[in-house]
């Protein structure tokens, strides 16, 4: 199968902690001589069935040949590592998505800071 | 009157600090500020009027209460407050107070302010001592 176009980078964070928003971009460069469109697409694995989904603003956009395109995503951490897998399509003559490229990358479970006080003071003091 | 000493560019600059008179049967609402990172958890918020001295605060009037405090990613900035029933058992007289957060080993405790409490001695209840005529005349 010809590849039109390659996953160059995941931007995400190492960890999260659970129940955040952590916000994802996917850079896809086009491999061809000329625009072609290309869709993002990404889903989590986390030991649950199906994977869940990655959300992303625009999943698709026309890039010039050579160029490299960002697509902003995020997803809200589960309480365990989960193992990013982005995926690329190119949209065909046919009128139809075809599968492109995928890759993978991890972000682990951050341990949550327990809770702790700086200081306290008195900030007014009446008669009721 | 209380007082209390803030540095500035020119040395100890000192702000002083109204005092609020009580009674008896009042009470004084003590509303802090304090800092929160972490997790949510319920604490003890707790104030005092007394003594603060070298040997640390003698308490002769205190109050307590829980607060839930939610959970922080980042320091955080909260306010809560405590009230102070205010009975016999102070005496009239200039009073210092201070607050803090936790139990028996607190977490975080405020610095005391100084004679910022005035308690007013009680109203003796309604009595009659003794009684004369004063007059009589033809109306």
């Amino acid at each position: 199968m010809v590849k039109y176009a390659d996953i160059i980078e995941i931007v995400a964070p190492g960890e999260a902690q659970a129940g955040s928003r952590v916000d994802i971009t996917m850079k896809v460069k086009n491999i061809y001589f000329s625009p072609i469109g290309i869709m993002a697409g990404g889903a989590l694995e986390y030991g649950v069935s199906p994977w869940p989904g990655i959300s992303f603003a625009e999943p698709s956009a026309n890039v010039n040949g050579g160029e490299t395109h960002s697509f902003s995503g995020y997803f809200i951490m589960p309480d365990k590592k989960v193992t990013i897998h982005a995926y690329s399509y190119c949209y065909g003559a046919d009128g139809s998505w075809h599968f492109d490229d995928e890759m993978t990358r991890a972000v682990n479970l951050a341990d949550e800071v327990e809770s702790q006080f700086g200081s306290i003071e008195i900030v007014s003091y009446v008669r009721r | 009157m209380g007082a209390i000493y803030l540095p500035s560019q020119y040395g100890l600059l000192l702000i002083p600090l109204a005092a609020v008179q009580v009674k008896p049967g009042d009470k004084l609402r003590v509303t802090c500020q304090y800092s929160h990172l972490g997790k949510a958890e319920n604490q003890t918020l707790y104030a005092a009027i007394g003594n603060s001295g070298w040997a640390g605060f003698d308490e002769v009037l205190h109050a307590s209460k829980t607060i839930s405090v939610p959970e922080d990613a980042s320091w955080s900035y909260r306010e809560d407050y405590v009230d102070i029933a205010i009975t016999t058992a102070i005496s009239a007289g200039f009073y210092d107070i201070y607050a803090k957060i936790g139990g028996t080993i607190p977490k975080v405790i405020s610095p005391a302010l100084m004679d910022v409490v005035e308690v007013l001695a009680e109203i003796p209840e309604s009595q009659f001592g003794e009684m004369s005529i004063t007059g009589y005349a033809k109306v």
